[in-house]
């Protein structure tokens, strides 16, 4: 039996200063390979999730693993194995396309030859391979979004953690990046994924979960559920399960 | 495209860990190169500041001592005194005479508009009254009476308000200085008057010298060392100044990698958490250092051009020892408002006035010594003054590595204190 990509048990974590939890013994496994859609409105926990498998904040209780590892208690040993892809465009504005590339590569650990090779292979299959001298700043936002996930990619994570990767770009950049992420995906990687387009997730993701108020309000693939439910789209189960 | 093997440890730890230190460093170089006028603010305002304040200094030394201060004189008193007085004032190296008035409401009313630093009126029978209270006095010692009651002759010095007390304690020790001079030439020549009246020998006036004690005034120098002048005073005292304003640029640089979320990302890839900061210190420590180093050269080589005094030097590894220390100061203060504030707004007037304060404490403006006692006491602890007192050290007391040890070791632990232990005692902000 393969060791899932993600195991979450019974996790719980409320902010300092509020009444209400951010996670309400949340659980969930994500075996390899898939990609898992985390949907949900504003505040609903999806990035205090991400950012306990991440390290990045501890849960009050329960147990996080990635593949196996016990976050953060063995976090050393995870982080090599995961890619975070922020919200924001993390990155360094001042600085051109390869410049962060190479720095994020080599904070990664990668040699120069190694990197310089996996950079323009990544830009290549993001059509960006004459953009690598652009300072980022002077970049489109598809463009920036693009940098932001291939910085994610760099070092061949095997479960990548995105966080609205499609917030605020036009069609043609979204469509190359959900492209690209199904390639990844082909490719081995495990990928979970939060964003408010229920169209992206319905036709992305092997499965995805309606998270609200720190819990799992509905779990499945996105055919199942709206086989389950009679409706016609994510959408409208999204909206149903809120109203709920 | 297949997925490469995640960079974890295959290779061997120190070796990766040197290409992550090495990309870091190559980051905050990058991002330091790429702010031109950041960059040329910090090294281009410290040498304008050293430069200026050296030059006022220099030129405020030179104004009361070549110049001269502005002294209006109203002579009453028509006889020896106030002549004596007026010759002694026009002779004095720091004043320049004025005698013009004719009224001591027009004297008092020139100095109070600040025409005027200084007003003297010698009033009417000054001399007389001098005169006589002299030699009542002389006749009374040679009564074996006592000293008969008798009103001295008054002299009135009008000063400017605007004048600062040193300034005003100076020059009427200046002025006193004078007037002694006078009294005594009176009482010399009150006794040679008395000894001839009572005894059978005539004996001429009593010429006393201009001075009876000499005084040999020098610096306390450590041989080899140089003799102090403005530019010694204010290169040590302004390049410490601008390496603490090193922490405006340093915590700014680390909030806004925080709110631009590229911290963020960093905490979730595989290198240890050190390392960031390590990198930062490098990077910060060895601006400060080329700072420090662009303001003794401008002393030594630019100054002399513009009519300043050229800075002598100090011995390289002490001072390089001194500014690497104070630079460890700053940069480990700059670091731990980094990491404590939460908006750039905070940590660039935080990092400002404290270091202002720190510099107002440490005796950066005032002297230490002229400061009142707690105030003493609460300068040694500001980190400024430890590097003030180093650099002081160094250029005007002539002192080696081992005179500067305490001061770099309470600089390096200051350094320390601020960029690890500060952000657990305050609250690390979050990214």
């Amino acid at each position: 039996m393969t060791v899932p990509a993600v195991g979450i048990s019974n996790l719980c974590k409320t902010y300092k200063g509020s009444s209400r939890p951010a996670l309400n013994n949340l659980s969930i496994s994500i075996g390899q390979g898939e990609i898992y859609g985390l949907l949900g409105p504003n505040g609903a926990g999806k990035s205090t999730l991400i950012h306990i498998l991440c390290g990045l904040r501890r849960a009050d209780s329960g147990s996080a693993c990635i593949f196996g590892l016990p976050v953060p208690e063995r976090l050393a040993e995870v982080k090599p194995l995961i890619g975070l892809v922020p919200q924001d465009v993390a990155l360094y504005p001042s600085l051109t396309v390869n410049e962060n590339l190479r720095i994020f590569g080599g904070i990664y650990g990668m040699r120069r030859g190694e990197l310089r090779r996996r950079i323009a292979g990544l830009l290549g299959r993001f059509g960006l391979e004459e953009q690598g001298d652009k300072p980022l700043h002077a970049c489109s936002g598809g463009m920036k979004r693009c940098v932001n996930l291939i910085a994610g990619m760099l070092h061949g994570p095997r479960l990548l953690i995105l966080d609205e990767p499609t917030v605020g770009i036009d069609v043609e950049a979204r469509r190359l990046i959900l492209d690209n992420l199904r390639s990844i995906r082909a490719e081995g990687c495990t990928i979970i994924y939060t964003s408010h387009y229920m169209e992206e997730a319905q036709a992305l993701c092997t499965r995805v979960a309606f998270v609200n108020h720190g819990r799992i309000i509905a779990e499945g693939a996105p055919s199942e559920l709206m086989q389950s439910s009679g409706a016609e789209s994510l959408e409208d189960i999204y909206l149903s399960e809120l109203r709920t | 495209m297949s997925l490469p093997e995640p960079a974890s440890g295959k290779r061997s730890r120190p070796a990766s860990t040197f290409i992550r230190l090495a990309s870091l460093l190559h980051k905050d170089v990058l991002l330091l190169l790429r702010d031109r006028a950041g960059l040329s603010m910090m090294f281009l305002m410290p040498m304008l500041l050293a430069f200026i304040m050296t030059y006022l200094q220099n030129s405020t030394f030179n104004s009361i001592n070549e110049t001269g201060i502005a002294v209006a004189v109203l002579n009453l008193d028509a006889d020896s005194l106030g002549a004596t007085i007026e010759r002694q004032i026009a002779a004095a190296g720091p004043f320049e005479l004025h005698t013009e008035h004719q009224t001591r409401e027009a004297l008092i009313a020139d100095v109070q508009r600040g025409a005027f630093m200084i007003g003297i009126v010698i009033p009417e029978q000054t001399t007389a009254r001098l005169r006589r209270t002299v030699r009542s006095y002389v006749a009374a010692a040679f009564e074996a009476d006592s000293l008969p009651p008798v009103e001295p002759p008054r002299i009135e010095v009008y000063i400017d308000p605007v004048s600062k007390p040193t300034f005003r304690s100076a020059v009427t020790g200046a002025i006193r200085e004078q007037a002694a001079r006078i009294e005594s030439a009176f009482i010399a020549r009150a006794i040679a008057a008395e000894v001839s009246l009572r005894f059978p020998v005539s004996i001429p006036n009593i010429q006393l010298g201009d001075n009876l004690v000499l005084f040999d005034e020098r610096f306390a120098l450590a041989r080899g060392a140089s003799v102090p002048n403005a530019t010694q005073h204010n290169i040590p005292a302004w390049s410490i100044f601008a390496i603490f304003f090193i922490a405006i640029s340093l915590s700014g640089n680390i909030i806004k990698e925080r709110d631009e979320g590229s911290y963020a990302r960093l905490r979730t890839m595989p290198f240890p958490q050190p390392l960031y900061s390590l990198s930062k210190v490098i990077v910060y420590q060895s601006v400060c250092l080329l700072q420090y180093a662009s303001i003794i050269l401008a002393g030594m080589y630019i100054f002399p051009f513009v009519g300043l005094p050229a800075l002598a030097p100090a011995p390289v590894v002490p001072t390089l020892l001194m500014g690497a220390s104070a630079a460890a100061a700053a940069t480990g203060y700059g670091i731990g408002i980094g990491r404590i504030a939460s908006t750039h707004q905070q940590a660039a007037i935080f990092a400002a006035i404290s270091t202002v304060i720190m510099a107002a404490i440490g005796g950066v403006w005032i002297p230490v010594f002229i400061m009142p006692g707690p105030m003493r006491y609460l300068s040694a602890l500001s980190p400024l003054n430890w590097g003030l007192e180093g650099f002081y050290d160094l250029f005007l007391r002539g002192s080696g590595v081992a005179g500067i040890l305490p001061e770099c070791a309470l600089s390096v632990a200051f350094g320390l204190l601020c960029a690890a232990v500060a952000p657990r005692l305050f609250g690390e902000k979050d990214s």
